[in-house]
């Protein structure tokens, strides 16, 4: 009963707030329209300079195929190796393709010439791929003989390799956290700095009702903006939910409990809203680095790949994934469902215990 | 001479209008005292003096530079000294002198002369954290700042607020050593004791100037707002016999601190407890155990018949409790706060709305029902927040230094609030600074550093001490302290 008025006051004061419903409806528009864009793992418009030592058509031919490429920008043709080096060293190229001498009269006696891609490695991922799309030209740009033999790719799920139906479930975590974790953490510091937190502690209202209190408007702030995200990679992306979009809302709310509680927990111990900004950007930051948000889980060392066991982070973009671009039932996401509610039934427990009306 | 020169000042934020064209003048070397309830533009005068704000008419000259056109010299020859809040709590002592020092490009060495006098008495806790020092140190801390770059004027915004008694003494008499060095000094307060120190006083209003003159002449002009008529208190009667609060050999401590060491008294139901002691003597820790904030490391309590150890979730059911800092929320509206608070204690949406308008109507307040509680003056925030915690009819309520900051006039309607609960039988258990309150109380107790020195009625404590009023009796206490110098 007393809930009701103190939920009542909790909407009362985000909307006089400012600064909060604009944020409330501008943070998802913001994040689905601009971030799947950006957040691409695809190299493209690697720049390419060309020593050609042969000059005959076969190697024309190569030097066309790379021009024709989405991928390639060409950087021109280089008359040696050094000058093609000194474009890698001012930025201006990222790859160097040097054709040997007698390229095309090796290739018509049948034998292996040696083509040299020289890439910079600085971004080890443009370096890497850049070199690989390159080799592949060469190999394909080879009379028929020369070709190796064919593998067939099969894309399961995502056929196109579309990163946007990769990232967009992902991006449903970013938002979360910041709706659930960190604002009901700043409201509780806020209460305390203005000093009404010791007026409510005089009072009877039962720690459980004052902190569900805090949570539940957060929690349907929550699923308003994950509708408005379901929505937007809907109409801008034509991106929808493979697997049921029950199981979206249920892992939704599962990750709001933990984030909500843990910023419960952080508040609790945090007298300033600086401490508590501090300390849940220190936790934001390495629960999603370590979560196989951008980067894939198994290729972290073991003893980072340990922390994923806890990190709720990385039981939700799994899950989410899985649902959302796999079309998963519930037989594939019950490991991690039931590992995001035990962490986040173990941090409301502790969030209700270190909050404190006697001390 | 005039070192500060006002003329026709007007200040509006939006609609609101902070000063209508006010004009006075201050003389070199004067004491002057600006005086007026709370929101009657004091801060903005102040910063429009210190060249925080621009004018939107007239002019003022400070030390003969104009505040428009000649900001930086007066910058160079004006320290500030805002109400609260003007040092880092986390720098030391010595580290925040050396900072304002630094800030005018001068040291502490060569400003020593003028803080002397002041700087010596906190200087042996120079390594001590600012937020770790007593009210009435901070303040001196405050003004030594202001003073380490030789100002000409000093301008001070109500620096002796929420400081007791015996440091209030000492910090005027600190002001007014400061004439011999030739400083202009501006100071704002709500102490009348205060305002007899100063040469002249300002009254201001509602942004109007009301009036300049002596502080005698003033104070006998506007004795409605300054000097109301004393409070007749005729509950007396009802006072019952048993206890609502029994405390024995109460213990507090933080690590070897006892901020509170061993307290024992007794509070009579529907009787007004008035709780007394210097800046950091225990009040307020001993209250937070009383309202079962905190827990006692020693001793025994019982509050409306339950035990503050093990039963302070009850004891919570049946008190209310006005902190110190302000108790409401800012941000929702006279109506809703009522709201919260009464639907916290159970009670019905019915019954709310009925009471709601019944106080509104009683505090002539209909008008404001739906307006933000930050919108609203101090004072009437302090009454609010006293009708909200005694709305659900408890049977004590605390007050934690419920008037600060607030003109006589309306410290004596609060009075009358109070008075008006006591005699529906609640009992008022209040801290204060003001010792003409503690004369309004049944009962009182003087805390020094951590105990309790003495315990009566007002009549009976003067006749025990042999001194003339309550100011006397506190200060002839207080000054025994030991705590605040070691």
């Amino acid at each position: 009963m007393t809930l009701k008025y103190l939920i009542q006051k909790e909407f009362l004061q985000i909307k006089r707030n400012a600064f909060l419903p604009r944020l409330i409806v501008a943070f998802p528009i913001v994040v689905m329209c601009v971030l799947p864009w950006i957040m691409n793992m695809e190299v493209k418009n690697v720049v390419v300079d060309v020593v050609d030592n042969d000059r005959t058509t076969q190697s024309q031919r190569l030097v066309h195929s790379i021009e024709a490429s989405n991928y390639f920008i060409f950087g021109g043709l280089k008359p040696t190796y050094a000058h093609a080096l000194h474009d890698v060293e001012t930025s201006k190229a990222d790859v160097v393709l040097v054709i040997p001498r007698h390229y095309s009269k090796q290739l018509a006696q049948q034998r292996v010439p040696q083509v040299l891609i020289a890439a910079n490695a600085v971004n080890g991922t443009k370096g890497a791929m850049g070199s690989a799309y390159l080799s592949q030209i060469v190999t394909g740009s080879l009379p028929a003989p020369h070709h190796a033999a064919v593998v067939a790719q099969l894309n399961l799920y995502n056929k196109h390799q579309d990163y946007k139906l990769f990232m967009i479930p992902a991006l449903f975590a970013i938002v979360i956290m910041l709706m659930c974790g960190f604002l009901p953490a700043l409201n509780i510091v806020g209460e305390k700095e203005a000093g009404t937190i010791e007026q409510i502690n005089v009072t009877p209202v039962s720690k459980w009702a004052f902190i569900l209190a805090k949570l539940i408007p957060y929690w349907i702030i929550a699923l308003f903006v994950i509708t408005v995200c379901l929505l937007l990679a809907w109409g801008i992306y034509g991106i929808t939910c493979r697997g049921s979009v029950a199981w979206v809302y249920v892992l939704v709310m599962l990750l709001a409990l933990f984030w909500s509680s843990f910023g419960l927990i952080i508040s609790n111990y945090s007298d300033t809203m600086q401490q508590a900004i501090f300390v849940m950007w220190f936790f934001v930051v390495s629960m999603l680095l370590l979560s196989g948000l951008f980067t894939p889980t198994r290729s972290m060392p073991q003893w980072a790949y340990l922390t994923t066991y806890v990190n709720p982070m990385h039981y939700f973009i799994d899950a989410i994934r899985t649902v959302f671009v796999r079309g998963g039932t519930w037989h594939s996401i019950a490991h991690q469902a039931g590992a995001l509610l035990a962490i986040g039934s173990v941090m409301a427990a502790w969030a209700v215990h270190s909050y404190k009306k006697n001390s | 001479m005039n070192c500060i020169e006002i003329k026709d000042l007007s200040k509006s934020y939006g609609p609101v209008t902070a000063l209508h064209r006010v004009s006075f003048d201050v003389e070199r070397g004067e004491v002057f005292g600006l005086i007026g309830p709370d929101g009657a533009g004091k801060t903005t005068l102040y910063r429009l003096l210190c060249t925080l704000l621009l004018p939107d008419t007239g002019s003022a000259t400070v030390d003969g530079y104009d505040v428009v056109s000649q900001m930086d010299k007066v910058r160079r020859c004006i320290g500030y000294m805002p109400g609260r809040f003007s040092l880092y709590q986390d720098l030391t002592v010595q580290e925040n002198l050396e900072f304002f020092a630094t800030l005018f490009g001068t040291t502490i060495d060569e400003g020593y002369d003028t803080i002397r006098a002041i700087y010596s008495q906190i200087e042996r806790f120079r390594n001590r954290k600012a937020g770790a020092l007593s009210g009435g140190m901070k303040q001196k801390l405050a003004l030594s700042c202001a003073l380490v770059h030789k100002p000409s004027v000093l301008l001070l915004d109500e620096p002796t607020t929420g400081v007791d008694p015996v440091s209030r003494k000492e910090l005027w008499q600190m002001l007014l050593s400061l004439k011999e060095h030739g400083i202009t000094i501006v100071a704002s307060t709500p102490y009348l004791d205060e305002v007899r120190c100063c040469e002249r006083v300002a009254f201001l209003d509602q942004g109007r100037l009301q009036g300049v003159g002596t502080p005698a002449h003033i104070l006998e002009r506007f004795a409605s707002v300054f000097n109301p008529p004393g409070i007749n208190h005729s509950g007396n009667g009802e006072i019952a016999s048993d206890n609502v609060i029994e405390v024995e050999h109460l213990v507090k401590a933080f690590g070897d601190f006892h901020a509170v060491d061993d307290i024992s008294f007794a509070v009579r139901r529907g009787e007004i407890f008035g709780f007394l002691g210097a800046n950091g003597a225990g009040k307020t820790t001993a209250m937070h155990m009383l309202t079962g904030l905190n827990q006692p490391t020693g001793g025994t309590g019982r509050v409306a018949g339950f035990d503050i150890r093990t039963e302070h979730e009850q004891i919570k059911r049946h008190i209310g409790y006005m902190s110190q800092r302000f108790s409401l929320y800012d941000d929702l509206t006279v109506a809703e706060n009522i709201r919260l608070f009464a639907g916290i204690y159970g009670m019905s949406d019915d019954d709310i709305e009925r009471k709601t308008d019944e106080l509104l109507e009683k505090l002539d307040f209909a008008a404001h029902k739906h307006h933000l509680v930050a919108s609203l003056p101090l004072g009437w925030k302090q009454k609010l927040a006293f009708s909200v915690s005694i709305f659900h009819e408890p049977d004590i309520v605390f007050l934690d230094e419920p008037t600060g900051g607030v003109d006589p006039a309306t410290r004596r309607q609060f009075w009358e609030l109070i008075y008006d609960a006591a005699a529906r039988g609640i009992t008022v258990f209040v801290t204060t600074h003001y010792m003409d309150e503690a004369e309004y109380c049944d009962r009182i107790s003087i805390m020094v550093d951590g105990k309790i020195k003495a315990m009566g009625t007002p009549a009976e404590l003067k006749q025990e001490f042999n001194q003339p009023d309550m100011d006397h009796v506190f200060t002839h206490l207080a000054r025994q302290a030991t705590r605040s110098s070691d």
